[in-house]
């Protein structure tokens, strides 16, 4: 330390610094009235530019990123109250759809049924009714030959018997007994 | 070789008409310009998905407010805070940080170095303290009352009513008065407590790192000015969060109020 030559400033330069016209304890400090209030402008300027150009916008964006993150999670979870609401009223109406296919299938089983059982009881009776025609039919038709072939029985026993007879028969009595003989084969 | 062991007074560089400009009031400037150009950076590129920038400085920022928290317990209130504790944070750090830039006290206008660190000047820290103690009373009076807040260093109302209660009721009162009183006194030890912790850790170090760039300038410093960078920070720190306690007590209602 022998070769630095200590030379404290308020020894070698007096009159640089700002305190040296005031006195007291407070001038020994350094304090001085104009640099103070110097200071306080200079400080409420500080204040004023770190608030308003670097901290006001910072804390306002953030606020909004926070805000916006805030509606994001609501909004999310609303969208999924929501998606559960829509899946449990999706499913009420596919099993109410169910159950009304089951019930519209359940329906038109037994409107077939019905309907088969109808269709059924119609084709009986169309049956019967063409069986009862065909009877008649038959019937008719037996009455018919039954009735021809007595006529041609009648043609055959008369001619049969002109023949057997060989004999000259008045034709009155010839009609007549034709007539009888064909009421006894009635 | 000379050691120029800086001044407790900051040294006059000019003058602005009658005004005195210091070597300090030079470095407020500086810490000014670079806050200017920080904002004018972030108010050009302040966005919902920040860029790098932003995203450095709003998890500094997000650091800064949760420690707040803890002090305020309420991130309304720390938010209301802000504009002061926030500034007074920054300006401090930024401020102590440059008084470690090369040339600080050692580019010399005529026999005064150019830049001397701000809160190297005691008429700063003086002008902080000061602004910071009576805009916690303004807030004060603002948030919990006038009577409530004048009540809190002068308790007459008490001692009134103590006279209808006892004797004991009295004492308690007039020991309440004075504490009133003592309160009243340490309003001005916080001014000079915070001022001069300031000022101190900041001109000590300014003076070490002068005394041993003078044994050897090259090196030798290094670890010394990286611990001013922790001092720096430390002391914006402190200074910051006693600010918030004092902000956050005169925003309080006193003990018996609530109920």
């Amino acid at each position: 330390m022998s070769l630095i030559n200590t030379v404290y400033a308020a020894e070698t330069a007096p009159h640089t610094t700002a305190e040296s016209t005031d006195g007291g304890v407070l001038a020994t400090l350094g304090i001085n009235s104009t640099l103070f209030a110097f200071q306080l402008v200079n400080f409420a300027i500080v204040i004023a530019v770190l608030w308003f150009m670097i901290l006001k916008p910072l804390t306002k964006k953030m606020s909004e990123r926070q805000k916006m993150i805030d509606d994001s999670i609501d909004n999310a979870k609303k969208i999924e109250t929501n998606l559960g609401m829509s899946e449990r009223k999706y499913q009420e109406k596919i099993d109410q759809a169910k159950v009304d296919a089951n019930k519209f299938i359940e329906k038109a089983q037994q409107e077939a049924l019905l309907v088969a059982e109808a269709t059924k009881e119609k084709t009986k009776k169309e049956i019967e009714q063409l069986v009862e025609t065909a009877r008649k039919n038959i019937k008719t038709e037996r009455d018919e030959s039954i009735n021809e072939l007595k006529e041609h029985a009648a043609d055959l026993i008369i001619a049969a018997a002109e023949k057997i007879l060989s004999a000259k028969i008045d034709v009155d009595k010839d009609d007549k007994s034709i007539e009888e003989a064909v009421k006894s084969l009635k | 070789m000379e050691l120029h062991i800086p001044t407790l007074a900051p040294e006059t560089i000019f003058h602005l008409g009658k005004f005195p400009v210091t070597n300090t009031i030079v470095n407020v400037w500086l810490a000014i310009a670079v806050f200017i150009i920080v904002g004018l950076i972030i108010r050009n590129r302040v966005n919902l998905k920040p860029g790098k920038i932003q995203n450095f400085m709003e998890f500094f920022l997000e650091k800064l407010l949760v420690y707040f928290d803890q002090v305020t317990g309420d991130r309304k209130k720390t938010l209301s805070f802000l504009p002061l504790v926030g500034s007074v944070f920054f300006f401090i750090l930024l401020s102590n940080w440059l008084g470690l830039l090369p040339g600080t006290g050692s580019i010399h206008i005529g026999e005064a170095p150019l830049l001397r660190p701000a809160n190297a000047d005691l008429n700063m820290t003086l002008a902080m303290a000061v602004s910071v103690v009576v805009i916690s009373h303004i807030v004060g009076l603002v948030t919990v009352g006038v009577f409530t807040h004048i009540g809190k260093f002068v308790q007459l109302g008490g001692l009134i009513k103590s006279f209808s209660k006892g004797p004991v009721a009295i004492f308690t009162a007039v020991i309440n008065l004075a504490v009133g009183f003592i309160e009243i006194i340490s309003e001005f030890a916080k001014v000079l407590s915070l001022s001069l912790r300031l000022f101190g850790n900041i001109f000590a170090g300014e003076v070490l790192i002068t005394v041993i760039a003078s044994i050897l300038a090259i090196v030798l410093p290094a670890p010394f000015m990286l611990l001013e960078l922790l001092v720096g920070l430390v002391q914006a720190s402190v200074f910051t969060m006693l600010t918030l306690v004092y902000l956050t007590v005169m925003s309080s209602a006193p003990h018996g109020e609530h109920s």
